[in-house]
């Protein structure tokens, strides 16, 4: 699946009256299979522009649309990880990552395979039967990404979703996130404002600007491809093509807050 | 001075069943510490209790008061004893209880209505509270109306709900209905309103319709409100009990402490007193247990 943005904008009223352009007309083409990273200050409308593509959000001007069809609310083809894990506490670990199945009327063995498949994916074979609120942040998190893999949906949409966690915790995750993604063939569209995430994990990389928030930067990475294989996290990072890419994107960042600010 | 001598070192090759011994041993130290503290709460607790029978029974024993304005604490005990019991008033009569019921009979009819009137709340309650919650209109049109009815005290319009539903059961059950029944809506709807928002955006994203949304997520996490509505819904519908059972409230433990005072048996008067604050506090045990059983992740999530 693939989605666009025609002229897409979104306006808002404050609580005080004051009108809020939080997204410019934007024009956007995301092919599938991509891995597209969002990077930008706070308040550059990314999660404006998440929103609107999860269905969240109606935009008031321009047409979002999945594969030509206007999108018009809500869809499990389009899974949502949030920052927040978002887990229901009066749900085991399985019952959750069971829960869009349920949802979709799966029968019961069918789901139960397929959530110890995705726990086992994440690497929390074993915490099936555990309390969400007995896991870590990190292990939240997990489970928050194996709940929307089991409904294997076409596009994922993640906003942030490391941002609350430790390095550590971080990297692994990035590493298996990756996996998932080569493995799976899935769209993703990946908000973080961290540069260096935004490199390692895209295959493009968009950097927004602030007030009204538009697309400054469309910036392709083809590190991997330069190389002909796949590098390895610590390797890649390090690669020149890497660092002067990720300065160059950190550079736009500032250039555009530097404009926000005038 | 060594490596080997230092402190640490020495922990380090200490056998394992000491480690063990030691950290067993502050384990059941702070049991310890908390169960001292328990005991000297209860103690505290208590001895606040005796005192109070003391100087009770003392005013009693100095004939202080009139008896019958004050009987003493052993004749309240009586007066308990008494009206669970039977007892000869003539060769050929036996009397058992008070007002031809024993006392647990008198409570058990007032739970009884308190089971009728509450009940139907608590199950009303939620879905009008649910509604008006979900349906914009609904709550604008109502909420002034439910507001008007929850600041009505109950012991208002009893003279009403008699004239309209007769003065026996009928028209106490729509009392203890009409005094819950706002609370729990009101802590319904707080509950609702108050469901994060991204947890009815992740169940939409996982393919959930409206009604899976409502049942698989914003129930649950209304729940520990509602449940708290019906906690103090409960408690105020009990204080109710005895304005409801002040007309042909007999059986009925609030209508039994209304009569026997109206009597004079001042000692059973104060013995229903104390059986209805000691229910209070069983009933409201008992909701919070089993909220707590419903609600285990409240507070850790």
């Amino acid at each position: 699946m693939s989605f666009s943005l025609e002229a897409v904008s979104q306006r808002y009223i404050t609580d005080s009256g004051e009108v809020v352009h939080a997204l410019a007309d934007t024009t956007l083409t995301v092919e599938k299979g991509s891995f597209v990273c969002v990077v930008g200050p706070s308040g550059c409308g990314k999660t404006t522009l998440l929103k609107i593509l999860a269905g969240f959000l109606k935009p008031t001007g321009g047409i979002a649309a999945v594969d030509g069809e206007p999108i018009q609310g809500p869809s499990w083809q389009r899974g949502v990880v949030f920052q927040h894990a978002n887990l229901y506490p009066w749900l085991t670990v399985r019952k959750n990552v069971e829960l869009g199945l349920k949802f979709r009327n799966v029968a019961a063995a069918e789901r139960r395979k397929i959530a110890e498949d995705c726990l086992a994916l994440v690497g929390l074979a074993g915490f099936e039967d555990k309390k969400t609120y007995e896991l870590s942040g990190g292990m939240q998190q997990r489970t928050q990404i194996a709940r929307v893999l089991a409904n294997d949906p076409e596009i994922i949409l993640m906003d942030e979703p490391f941002g609350a966690l430790d390095a550590l915790t971080r990297e692994r995750l990035q590493m298996d996130l990756l996996k998932i993604s080569r493995e799976r063939r899935k769209t993703i569209f990946f908000i973080t404002h961290s540069v260096e995430e935004a490199v390692f994990l895209g295959d493009r990389v968009l950097v927004m600007s602030a007030r009204p928030g538009r697309v400054v930067l469309d910036e392709p990475v083809r590190i991997s491809e330069t190389y002909g294989r796949i590098l390895p996290g610590k390797e890649l990072r390090s690669t020149p093509e890497f660092v002067e890419l990720r300065d160059k994107i950190a550079d736009q960042i500032y250039e555009s807050q530097g404009d926000a600010a005038r | 001075m060594t490596i080997n001598d230092s402190p640490s070192e020495s922990t380090t090759t200490a056998p394992p069943d000491e480690h063990l011994g030691q950290s067993l041993k502050v384990a059941s130290d702070h049991r310890h510490a908390v169960r001292m503290g328990r005991v000297r709460r209860t103690g505290l607790q208590l001895s606040v209790l005796m005192v109070f029978l003391a100087v009770w029974w003392l005013i009693a024993r100095m004939e202080l008061v009139n008896p019958l304005y004050l009987p003493s604490p052993g004749a309240v005990w009586d007066a308990f004893i008494q009206s669970n019991s039977c007892r000869a008033i003539s060769e050929t009569r036996t009397v058992c209880g008070e007002q031809n019921y024993y006392m647990w009979e008198h409570l058990i009819a007032s739970l009884q209505r308190m089971a009728i009137g509450v009940g139907i709340a608590v199950i009303l309650g939620p879905l009008a509270g649910f509604l008006m919650a979900t349906v914009g209109w609904l709550n604008t049109a109502l909420e002034p109306y439910l507001n008007f009815l929850r600041s009505l005290p109950p012991l208002g319009y009893i003279g009403l709900l008699i004239v309209w539903f007769g003065i026996n059961d009928t028209s106490k059950n729509w009392l203890l209905f009409l005094a819950a029944f706002p609370p729990i809506v009101i802590a319904t709807i707080n509950g609702v309103r108050g469901v994060k928002q991204d947890s009815v955006h992740a169940a939409l994203s996982m393919g959930a319709n409206r009604w899976q949304v409502g049942t698989s997520v914003i129930l649950p996490s209304a729940l520990p409100e509602i449940i708290a509505g019906i906690r103090i819904a409960t408690g105020f519908a009990w204080t109710c009990v005895v304005a409801a059972e002040l007309n042909a409230g007999i059986p009925g433990i609030g209508g039994l402490a209304f009569t026997s005072g109206q009597q004079l048996q001042t000692a059973l008067t104060i013995a229903c007193i104390i059986v209805i604050g000691l229910a209070a506090v069983a009933l409201d045990a008992l909701i919070k247990y089993l909220g707590n059983v419903a609600v285990p992740w409240y507070g850790k999530a």
